[in-house]
């Protein structure tokens, strides 16, 4: 049976916030639910519009793609928890002088430069419309986050004069939000995507 | 019933109704249905992200296929999402025996 035409906008609305493959998984239902109320007794144009009540707005639909996406809720998880997780490293470098430690200023600089990008990415993640850009901007926010945590452990470490009780707990906090991280991208990176 | 009163449970729900074999997204909310009497009133396009999501964590797998010239994707449980049931159907039975205890003041059952 050809494609109605409302089932083809339908495809087209969801389309402009979701990739390909989902779009066709869900206007194929959509296509199974036309068929079924064409075979209760419905006219062609009956049954899509009773397919597309059934199945809700094209927009709709979208957003709860979008909020299940993987990407989606690591970046609002980390965006809640970066405060503590930030507020803790602030305490503990404070705490030890970090000022004083050996670190060249351009390192310096390109660790806040990652801090900011990953916080704008995972900002960018969470507002996004698109599944695409929810997905892409979580997923580089999470790495971004993650190179700096698993640096800040390993810089601890090394440069730290004494393992104050301060400076443990921060790089406790960084190793349960890298596990996390792990975690959320191995979920993304195994999301199909075709 | 509708969509908020369903919210915590509609995981349970797409398990189980995959647990006779594999369905595609539509197919499972016809099994939805039927196995409900049609008592859950869901807007079915919002089943197919909460497969994704169940997909994601690892309880069904999904994979395409091509059925009367249309491209299907069909989901699968998987052995953690066969567990999974088996601890949701537990919890729920749980659940139900507590609140209709609690609501229409029948004894809790004892097991001593």
């Amino acid at each position: 049976m050809a494609e109605h035409r409302l089932i083809a906008a339908y495809r087209n609305d969801l389309l402009v916030q979701l990739p390909v493959h989902l779009a066709d998984e869900v206007s194929g239902g959509l296509a199974d639910a036309h068929e079924n109320y064409v075979s209760q007794g419905l006219t062609p144009d009956q049954a899509a519009c009773a397919a597309i009540e059934e199945f809700g707005n094209a927009r709709r639909v979208a957003d709860a793609f979008r909020r299940a996406c993987p990407a989606w809720r690591a970046a609002r998880a980390l965006i809640v928890t970066g405060p503590v997780v930030g507020g803790l490293w602030a305490a503990a470098l404070i705490a030890d002088r970090a000022w004083d430690w050996p670190i060249p200023i351009a390192v310096r600089l390109l660790v806040g430069a990652i801090l900011a990008s990953s916080v704008l990415l995972l900002v960018a993640s969470a507002l996004a419309r698109r599944y695409q850009a929810v997905r892409r901007a979580g997923l580089a926010g999470c790495i971004g986050l993650a190179a700096l945590d698993a640096s800040m452990i390993t810089t601890a470490i090394l440069l730290a004069p004494s393992l104050r009780w301060l400076l443990v707990l921060a790089a406790s906090a960084s190793a349960v939000r890298l596990t996390f991280v792990a975690s959320g991208m191995r979920r993304l990176v195994s999301q199909p995507r075709s | 019933m509708k969509a908020e009163q369903l919210k915590g449970h509609l995981d349970a729900l797409l398990l189980a109704a995959l647990e006779t074999g594999p369905r595609h997204g539509y197919a499972v909310m016809e099994a939805l249905r039927e196995s409900t009497g049609g008592q859950v009133d869901l807007p079915t396009g919002t089943i197919y992200p909460a497969l994704h999501r169940l997909e994601a964590a690892g309880l069904i797998a999904g994979s395409w296929s091509v059925v009367g010239g249309r491209r299907r994707r069909c989901y699968v449980l998987t052995e953690a999402g066969t567990k999974a049931l088996s601890g949701r159907r537990a919890d729920w039975r749980d659940f139900a025996a507590v609140i209709t205890a609690a609501l229409e003041g029948t004894p809790w059952p004892s097991t001593a």
